[in-house]
């Protein structure tokens, strides 16, 4: 269900847009906040907002990865798998990431918490091994910090960061 | 050095964070947009920058002056710039921490160059990843432009130019101009090859701008200062200005440092970084992130200019040193790029798309004792096959193996004769049944299953 | 006009040819997957891979992105294109799936062509293929996506040429996906071109799916008989039945493509009820017997009540040969007829439109997308004559504006401007947007409100799009002739002369009603009399009897009384059931047929099978019953003009021995055009002689209709599907078609009480039906658009909910 100042919103912002085909990333992703990742719905959504067709939106979002077409937690982690990172044991941060969550990379917590996504180089080389949580950067993780961004996570479910 | 260098476009910087507005004004901001803005003709601008030599710190490094007198001049209707933030070069943070310290530097930089141009309306694009700068970019257009620096009649000048942050949803591609411009249209971000350059029919058919935003922030200073100045700040005789340049990988202080263009690349490794953690030793180093090739330690002196490396076959690329240690296997180095490259392919043409693919899968074999000798000129003629690939993607992809092949080959035959990788690396299987009866899926098929993980 | 030398050979080509076609003018196919002449340039295969020797560009280049120059020198077979061609081949083939021995593109396979000719046969890539899901297109495209070798052919056709929305690449890298958001038909009308283009099997033609290889077909160039645009196919057939169509390339009429309801409506012609044996009086008997019987019967009513009380059907659908020899029949005999056309508006009008398509002024439908402005008054594109959808969707791209003027409400896949409007008021509208289009538009607000004083809400639409059309130089106008009301035709012909003083030119087009339509005109001289008038005479008592050859009449209860009915025909037609005698015909694709296309191009249909029951019925799944007989079973049927030249000869006379005797015979003009003569592409006609009797007879509405009378001006509406005379049997056809609905103004199903899918009693002609109803903003009030088949001519209709259904 779309809200109806959320609908109006963005029914506004499209049509004051000379070129309202800019506006479909920004749509996308304000859905995606909104239901938390891009489902059906949202798709629908965006299509009767944007005038487009669901296969025309289908195929932006399935190129891009940051638009989440299954369900992620509230959390997202996009551990970063670049060859700064990888050269600083990335596998072994990702493993025990993915220990103590225990998932596999790719997949969500039982409790729809915590997404864990390799993601590719997010730019924070000089402070390999990063990764990106709900868009903040965090450097030079060793499994202490990961075990102690974790308990943070499930201590304040709440704290929603800027990029989703 | 006689004088020691005194940074310019991170004199701001500091670890308190982005600089505001009215520091940013109090220690020169906007001058050099009071002194251009009607006092000197967009003509008069795009002369200084040709004779500045200021060339493209995105990658490419084509010269953004003769780029922007291809525009066409005086023609109605609007025209574009696109100040480049995708950055997601492996290695390469230097336009996040530029943005991040100092936004009026880059902001300033554009509406100059929109002025040189001529163009009214810029798209500042920006990867998902770098969200909080984009917020912070936001923020401060929001100020700049009530502080009459952006919009209408920027002060008082009776020249209109508007920016706004046009955020990606993220894929390396995006950062291809061409794709780039697909992407804000809305449409799938391949690259568009052929046709009129972009600079002539792009945005909406407009001509249209791409420029890194490193590029872009030049722009101040060299009008302040003069085109003279920039030229001298570099240290080799065809350079220009200073670079910034990121150092990642062992090192001591890994980091983005600003220093004349064409610094030896001892200096900016074993100077600014601090050199190698204890116990480690140099072996390597990519020049400028995941799309150049492998710098053996012979060329550790090499001044980090456009023009010295491509003379010892090497790229500036985006300038940013990536440093591997002995203790670092270079083939694995190699697959997990080439798998990286192979992941973000758009998808477009055939040797990318497929070829990527089969190099990592040949690379993974190797890199877990499987490898075969005739993979190695296998390797070398696949990826010489790359030059033909529809954009340049491809061929930087295969950088890295290149010069892996040309200056560390006894590495790739070593995990051949011993069956194992001699550094002990150890490969994860790749996803799938290996003699299924029945389909084996690798990675999400149609449409719901589309995720951003890897493949 | 750049000369360039290609493999050793020199070749001149006309500025901005791509050197892959300027090689394909020598006869040297570069291989090539993803370019197609018709598709813009890709260079995402990379496979065209030749290496420049000399001139302005040198090295390895992708010919299909290289503009021919002077002074290049090309070597096609270089080594090192060779080589780096034979690697793309082995990229292509890293994740393809071995699938030949169950693919039905093998054996016409571009894949297979380019690698074995690419020399590219051992596997050497030691990792695991990528594999997908499928999806289900709908009942005609088949979907196996592991062999995608990522040309992007369909796509680009798909959104680019037809302008589809749902279907797409979806995904990245490796992994991308051509499909649909979710299983279902693809929505396109032309959907099944991706077939014909897809260079792999991942695209092919779910109706023909494991039915024969490419090797077991036979086939020969045809023509669609579905509507009268007459695009060109390619028929394939195996064992004696039709199992598949393909597009066949006509620059100047449907270009590379064809139109789904040509491609897959050809179940009419292997109908397991399709009659092949002589009937007489129910019982069966041989064609001989039959045609003696049915002389004798002739020649007893002939006797009895005159030779005038015998009248002959035909329709549109009938080729040129079968016209002729009825007509030549007729004449000799002094019988009524033939009577080809529904009735005198329809006549009239078809008779008027091909005068009006001068050698000048007739557009072909090619020549569509060189229009700079189209006019569409009472022609609905899509579903009447579905390819000319395809062309103004071309010149919409091309930036031409479209205007279509129609009661029912159109959809087109190109941006276009609708302006819904009463079939009387078409005229009046047409008026309008001339005066718009006129260089000097002083009058041009006095003329909206003077000529269309009843749509005030269209004015601001038209005023829009006046400058643009004062501003083209080519227009088009394009007129359909099922509109009721009189008037059209000859406002489209004053707005072709009011234009062309103006403009450099302006084209016509007219969509014509069947597929032969302009055929039948052609034997016309205006002195024929159509359906209703012998259904009339019928009624009067004049007609006794009724020869009726291959038509399908509504409503031919009226015939029961008839002293003798007799009908040829290929179809189980109501009309076949209910005659005396019956004698089976052959179809075009077993004797072939000359159809003349609404643009009046001649165009023959080459017969591709030998008559006769089909194998897959004959031996009902086993084996074929031993029969000792000669001849095939089932192959009594025989051409009509061959059927209808025996009872000729049987009468006495003297018929045709060549099918194209009686063509010459009923019009000189023809004579020399035997269809051994014709050009590839057709031979254009034109009817010159300005007929007695020519305009279209006036029928006048019976009564006032529109909001408040309680009665609706009925308009024909088409289907994609179903609705053209052929198609209407094929059962693909009829399922794909869906459930026949009436559409009315949501004004109208307001104020009547009648909401979407509510079923209503319509009262036409004195007969009641039942129907969906289907309301629509886009209609002007007053206007009921029902099935063709329901609808002879036009006429008023009443309309009421059905009792029994909720409030």
């Amino acid at each position: 269900m779309l809200p109806e100042d959320l609908r109006e919103t963005l029914a506004r912002e499209i049509s004051l847009a000379e070129h309202p085909k800019e506006k479909i990333v920004d749509v996308l992703y304000a859905l995606q906040s909104h239901y938390g990742y891009l489902c059906d719905e949202a798709m629908r959504d965006a299509a009767e907002l944007l005038g487009m067709t669901l296969l025309e939106l289908e195929q932006l979002a399935t190129f891009y990865d940051f638009l989440y077409r299954r369900p992620v937690g509230r959390h997202i982690l996009h551990v970063c798998d670049g060859v700064v990172c990888w050269m600083f044991h990335q596998y072994s941060i990702l493993d025990h990431m993915c220990r103590k969550l225990g998932v596999e990379p790719g997949q969500t917590t039982a409790d729809g918490l915590i997404t864990v996504l390799p993601s590719g180089c997010v730019g924070n080389c000089h402070q390999a091994p990063a990764m990106l949580v709900n868009g903040r950067f965090y450097g030079g993780l060793t499994p202490e910090k990961i075990e102690a961004i974790i308990d943070e996570l499930r201590a304040s479910p709440d704290d929603m960061g800027p990029c989703r | 050095m006689s004088t020691p260098f005194s940074p310019v476009l991170l004199r701001n910087r500091r670890d308190s964070g982005p600089l505001c507005l009215e520091d940013y004004c109090s220690t020169g901001g906007y001058e050099a947009l009071k002194a251009t803005l009607n006092k000197r003709s967009p003509g008069d601008v795009l002369e200084m920058v040709v004779e500045a030599n200021l060339r493209g710190r995105g990658g490419a490094g084509f010269p953004a002056g003769r780029k922007w007198q291809s525009v066409p001049k005086g023609r109605g209707g609007p025209k574009y710039i696109l100040p480049n933030t995708d950055e997601m070069e492996p290695g390469t943070f230097k336009d996040r921490i530029l943005v991040g310290a100092d936004p009026h530097l880059v902001i300033e930089g554009v509406v100059l160059c929109a002025y040189a141009v001529q163009a009214n309306h810029g798209l500042f694009f920006i990867r998902p990843s770098y969200e909080m700068d984009a917020e912070l970019m936001e923020k401060e257009v929001g100020i700049a432009r009530q502080a009459g620096y952006l919009g209408k009649n920027i002060l008082g000048s009776g020249f209109d130019f508007d920016l706004v942050v046009h955020r990606s949803a993220g894929r390396y591609i995006c950062g291809e101009a061409s794709a780039q411009i697909n992407a804000i249209a809305g449409n799938r971000p391949n690259p568009q090859k052929g046709g009129p350059r972009m600079a002539v029919q792009g945005l909406w058919g407009r001509p249209t701008v791409v420029n890194n935003v490193e590029t872009l922030a030049c722009l101040p200073g060299i009008l302040q200062n003069g085109a003279r100045w920039f030229k001298d700040l570099a240290l080799t005789p065809t350079g220009s200005g200073s670079k910034l340049y990121c150092v990642s990988g062992p090192v001591v202080r890994p980091g983005c440092f600003e220093l004349p263009m064409g610094a030896p690349l001892r200096d900016i490794v074993f100077g600014q970084a601090g050199g190698m953690l204890p116990g480690r030793s140099f072996k390597a180093c990519l020049p400028g992130g995941a799309s150049t090739a492998f710098l053996p330690a012979r060329h550790l002196d090499v001044a980090m200019d456009f023009d010295a490396l491509a003379a010892i076959g090497h790229r500036l690329g985006t300038g940013s040193i990536i440093v591997f240690d002995e203790d670092i296997c270079l083939v694995g180095a190699t697959l997990n790029m080439i798998n990286f490259f192979a992941r973000e392919s758009c998808g477009w043409c055939t040797p990318c798309r497929e070829g990527l693919p089969y190099i990592g899968e040949i690379l993974r074999q190797i890199e877990s004792g499987q490898g075969r000798e005739e993979y190695i000129p296998l390797l070398r003629r696949m990826a010489r096959n790359m030059d033909y690939a529809y954009c340049s993607f491809a061929q930087g992809a295969v950088a890295p193996l290149l010069g892996l092949l040309d200056s560390f080959e006894d590495e790739l035959r070593e995990h051949i004769a011993r069956r194992s990788c001699p550094f002990g690396a150890v490969v994860p299987a790749p996803p799938g049944k290996t003699c299924a009866t029945g389909p084996v899926t690798f990675g999400p098929t149609p449409c719901r299953e589309g995720l951003s993980c890897r493949i | 006009m750049p000369d360039l030398i290609i493999d050793g050979r020199a070749v001149t080509v006309p500025a901005g040819t791509p050197v892959i076609e300027a090689a394909q003018r020598l006869g040297i196919m570069i291989p090539r997957f993803c370019w197609h002449k018709a598709l813009k340039v890709a260079g995402a295969c990379r496979m065209c891979a030749v290496y420049f020797l000399d001139g302005p560009v040198k090295g390895l280049e992708m010919s299909c992105s290289t503009l021919a120059l002077d002074g290049m020198v090309v070597d096609t077979g270089h080594p090192e294109a060779v080589d780096f061609r034979r690697w793309v081949i082995e990229l292509l083939m890293v994740n393809h799936p071995h699938d030949c021995p169950v693919c039905d593109e093998g054996g016409q396979c571009l894949l297979q062509d380019e690698t074995i000719s690419g020399n590219h046969a051992l596997r050497r890539y030691p990792g695991r293929k990528r594999t997908y899901r499928d999806q289900d297109l709908g009942p005609f495209v088949a979907h196996e996506m592991n062999r995608c070798i990522h040309c992007y052919r369909c796509s680009r056709f798909y959104q680019d040429i037809a302008g589809g929305r749902d279907f797409g690449p979806m995904q990245i890298a490796s992994r991308v996906y051509f499909g649909r958001y979710e299983d279902g038909r693809l929505e396109s009308p032309f959907s099944g071109n991706i077939v014909d283009l897809c260079p792999t099997g991942v695209l092919t033609d779910k109706t023909a799916r494991f039915k024969a290889r490419h090797w077991d077909l036979e086939r020969a160039p045809s023509v669609c008989p579905h509507c009268s645009l007459g695009c060109n196919t390619t028929v394939n057939a195996r064992y004696r039945e039709v199992v598949r169509i393909e597009a066949r390339a006509n620059a100047a009429v449907n270009g590379y493509f064809l139109c789904d309801r040509g491609r897959f409506s050809h179940g009419f012609s292997s109908l397991p009820d399709r009659p092949r044996k002589a009937l007489s009086r129910g019982l069966e008997t041989s064609m001989e017997q039959a045609v003696t019987q049915l002389c004798a019967r002739l020649k007893e009513t002939a006797a009895r009540h005159g030779p005038q009380a015998l009248a002959c059907l035909s329709s549109s659908r009938a080729s040129l040969e079968t016209l002729g020899a009825l007509a030549g029949l007729a004449q000799s005999s002094g019988w009524t007829g033939p009577a080809v056309f529904s009735g005198p508006a329809q006549a009239g009008r078809t008779l008027q439109a091909t005068l009006a398509l001068s050698d000048t002024r007739a557009c072909s439908l090619a020549e569509v997308a060189q229009a700079d402005a189209v006019l569409c008054l009472g022609v609905d594109p899509v579903n009447e004559a579905p390819m000319l959808a395809l062309a103004l969707r071309q010149a919409a791209l091309r930036g031409a504006p479209v205007l279509t003027a129609d009661p029912r409400p159109l959809e087109l896949p190109l941006p276009f401007v609708h302006l819904p409007v009463h079939p009387r008021d078409l005229p009046a509208c047409l008026d309008a947007l001339i005066a718009l289009a006129a260089p000097a538009a002083e009058n041009a607000p006095d003329a909206l409100a003077r000529l269309l004083p009843g749509y005030p809400e269209l004015w601001p639409r038209l005023e829009q799009a006046a400058p643009a059309l004062a501003a083209c130089r080519r227009p088009l106008l394009v007129w359909g002739q099922a509109m009721p009301g009189p008037g059209l035709g000859e406002a489209v012909v004053r707005a072709a002369e009011v234009l062309s003083r103006t403009k450099d030119d302006c084209k016509l087009m007219a969509v014509l009603p069947g597929p032969n339509a302009y055929g039948a005109a052609l034997l016309d001289k205006g002195d024929r009399p159509t359906w209703r008038d012998v259904l009339a005479g019928v009624s009067a008592g004049r007609i006794k009897a009724v020869l009726a050859v291959e038509c399908d009449l509504p409503d031919p209860e009226i015939l029961g009384g008839l002293e003798m009915l007799a009908v040829l025909d290929h179809l189980p037609s109501p009309i076949a059931d209910m005659a005396q005698i019956f004698l089976p015909t052959t179809n075009l694709y077993e004797s072939g047929a000359s159809l003349v296309n609404n643009e009046g191009r001649l165009q023959f249909a080459r017969p591709v099978q030998a008559r006769g029951l089909p194998v897959s019925q004959d031996g009902r799944g086993g084996h074929p019953p031993r029969l000792y007989d000669l001849g095939l079973p089932g192959s009594d049927p025989k051409p009509a003009w061959e059927i209808l030249a025996d009872l000729q000869a049987a009468l006495g006379g003297r018929g045709p021995s060549h099918p194209w005797e009686a063509v010459a015979a009923a019009c000189p003009a023809l004579a020399h055009l035997a269809p051994e003569n014709y050009p590839f592409d057709g031979v254009r006609v034109v009817r010159h002689a300005a007929a007695p009797g020519l305009s279209p007879g006036a029928e006048a509405e019976a009564r006032d209709t529109g909001p408040g009378t309680g009665f609706f001006s009925v308009v024909r509406g088409e289907s994609l599907f179903g609705s053209d005379a052929l198609g209407s049997y094929s059962p693909l056809a009829r399922r794909a078609a869906g459930e026949p609905v009436a559409r009315l103004a949501s004004a109208d199903a307001l104020a009547l009480g009648l909401a979407d899918s509510d079923t209503a009693v319509i009262t036409l002609d004195g007969r009641s039906l039942e129907i969906g109803v289907r309301p629509s903003p886009h209609m002007p009030p007053g206007v009921l658009v029902l099935p063709g088949h329901l609808v002879l001519e036009s006429g008023t209709a009443r309309v009421g909910r059905k009792k029994g259904e909720g409030a």
